[in-house]
């Protein structure tokens, strides 16, 4: 090879390599979505945001979501979180407080929009460039339910001492058990062989926080209580009908909806600070008549009546 | 003589004939102008759970067709338009009414209010509550703005006429435009869960029915924040036709008034819910006609 033809070779694989770079650079916005575990309710309120945030861009700038999948632990959210830095990403959605937190640890200058974030005015997500939304849900409505359906002297309580917002889910339902004299029993779900738990105790019912951990293994979980007669409430819809006998839950497509909202604001380079976060107060109520016949628990029709669906 | 008093014998018969005939009628009047029904159909508005209501009206009907020796029958309706259309078609002798439908019967239908059940707190009034959840940071008027409000349902006074009359009163009267949403739940108990679980974040609702659910469940009180309350009204009254016979409307005062002074009236009135039954007047409803003059431009503007 003579002396001409190697630069003219180094050019040519130069401008080969900035064609193959080419797709991502002329994606004007970039995305980056952390759905922790794939859990069920957060891809939901995904489906939702990404439906509504392609109506806001119809051709207009282009926009490319990557998606990271992380198994709910604290090493893979932080690896996602790190890789989405690394893609120097123009926005960061996050689903759920743990996920959220670990993008807030790495403290990049990002814009980050957590959303399906359980309370967000009592989880440590702040920060200049976080916005988001989220939902408060009434705990105090599930014990009623339960008392209503059978008595209850022990609750048990199926969370994660690795999730930040499963863990005050937990203290808030136990604060409300110990103030109508009900005992509770914490039933701390890390790994697969934590289910084994649920095999034991004196629970008359159980409550199941927004734990992705728990939710990844709901079917077993409510399987486990079912042959034991215990029913189970919770605060996620049980879309792939695991057999939960009540769900009450911040219905996901809104929250979908307000997080494209609140992205297209970002991508279109309205400061973050000026965007509040939203809560959104409103629930859905879910009994399902099947699992109650299994159970042995019949639910008076003016309970019934109070759902917004009911699964026959 | 006789020339001259067979003219007068005829005046005589004539005149006695005329006051027959005059008397007759007389007598034949009331019972013309008064229904002697053979049978009292007796309306009921639904509550919550319809199945525990319907039974303990049956004991009232099943003591009341044994003392006033007419059988008493009772049918539930849907709404005030259906007490309307089923009095005016003469379906209907009497109903048990809430304290709106019973205000329109009067004004409208010119029905009678007879009685009024006293509660087992010893209240035979109710007064509408407007309620939210103590987390909730609503406190007044301006901060229910871009809320969600959830009503009973257009024809009653403590669920609908109340809220829309207080809001009137606070310079709302578009409440299309003043609230993100606003539902009827069908019943005071409805709208009290749906503010307790987050479905709405503002309810009206009876005072006895709230009172009742806090005291199955005293955590709901911890829960909720009223923020105003209405004027007391009596909460249920049984009206009836006017037409009915006079003498039956009597009798089915009496036996209401009367009830807790026999065992078996007391025993009936246990099963029915109620310590006594006391008389009911028309004045007491003049303050809902003064809420519907308040609400009157509100319920124009959306159309309810």
């Amino acid at each position: 090879m003579n002396t001409l033809s190697r630069p003219l070779l180094s050019m040519l694989l130069a401008v080969f390599f900035v064609f193959a770079a080419a797709p991502d650079s002329q994606a004007a916005k970039q995305i980056g979505v952390i759905l922790t575990g794939d859990v069920p309710y957060y891809r939901a309120m995904h489906e939702t945001f990404v439906a509504e945030l392609h109506k806001r861009f119809t051709g207009a700038e282009k926009i490319e979501i990557i998606v990271q999948k992380p198994f709910p632990d604290p090493i893979s959210w932080s690896n996602a979180a790190r890789k989405l830095i690394a893609f120097d990403v123009d926005l960061i959605v996050s689903y759920g407080s743990p996920a959220t937190q670990a993008v807030l640890q790495e403290k990049s200058n990002i814009p980050i929009l957590y959303v399906g974030l359980y309370e967000p005015d009592q989880a440590v997500v702040t920060g200049k460039n976080v916005t988001g939304c989220g939902f408060k849900l009434p705990l105090s409505s599930i014990i009623r339910y339960f008392r209503h359906l059978k008595p209850v002297n022990t609750l048990g309580i199926v969370f994660t001492s690795a999730e930040e917002d499963s863990v005050r889910q937990y203290k808030t339902m136990a604060a409300l058990a110990a103030q109508q004299n009900i005992k509770t029993e914490k039933i701390d779900i890390g790994s697969y062989a934590d289910l084994s738990k649920l095999k034991t105790g004196n629970t008359d019912a159980v409550f199941i926080t927004g734990s992705s951990l728990a939710h990844l293994w709901l079917k077993d979980i409510v399987s486990i209580l079912k042959k034991r007669r215990i029913p189970t409430a919770d605060i996620f819809p049980d879309d792939e009908e695991s057999g939960g006998l009540i769900n009450l839950f911040h219905p996901p497509l809104p929250q979908g909806k307000m997080a494209a909202e609140m992205a297209a604001q970002i991508l279109l380079n309205k400061k973050i600070d000026s965007i509040p976060p939203y809560t959104s107060r409103d629930t859905e109520l879910v009994y399902n008549l099947v699992e109650a016949r299994q159970l042995g628990i019949t639910i008076p029709i003016d309970q019934l009546i109070e759902a917004s669906r009911v699964i026959k | 003589m006789s020339r001259h008093s067979f003219p007068a014998f005829r005046f005589l018969q004539r005149l006695v004939a005329c006051l027959l005939i005059c008397l007759s009628t007389a007598i034949a009047l009331p019972v013309f102008a008064a229904e002697q029904p053979t049978e009292l159909l007796i309306g009921i508005e639904p509550e919550h759970n319809i199945f525990d209501q319907m039974q303990r009206y049956r004991y009232l009907a099943s003591y009341l067709s044994d003392q006033l020796g007419v059988k008493v029958t009772l049918t539930i309706m849907s709404r005030y338009g259906e007490v309307i259309k089923r009095f005016k078609s003469r379906k209907l002798d009497g109903a048990f009414l809430t304290s709106y439908t019973a205000s329109m019967g009067i004004k409208d239908l010119n029905l009678e209010p007879i009685a009024n059940p006293v509660n087992l707190n010893g209240e035979f009034t109710s007064q509408g509550y407007l309620f939210v959840r103590k987390d909730s940071e609503i406190r007044t008027v301006q901060d229910m703005a871009g809320k969600r409000i959830i009503f009973v349902d257009p024809a009653t006074m403590e669920g609908y006429l109340f809220p829309l009359a207080y809001l009137e009163q606070h310079g709302i009267r578009n409440i299309n435009k003043f609230f993100t949403r606003f539902d009827f739940s069908g019943s005071d108990a409805s709208s009290i869960f749906a503010v307790l679980d987050g479905r709405a974040d503002i309810g009206s609702a009876k005072n006895t029915v709230f009172n009742n659910l806090i005291h199955n469940d005293p955590s709901i009180r911890q829960e909720l924040d009223i923020l105003a309350q209405s004027p007391r009204i009596p909460e249920i009254t049984l009206c009836i036709r006017n037409e009915i016979d006079l003498y039956l409307q009597a009798k089915l005062v009496n036996v209401l008034l009367q009830m807790d002074k026999t065992a078996q009236g007391r025993k009936v009135l246990e099963q029915f819910k109620a310590l006594r039954f006391v008389k009911s007047k028309k004045t007491d409803f003049a303050v809902i006609e003064e809420m519907a003059q308040d609400a009157r431009a509100a319920i124009a503007e959306h159309g309810k």
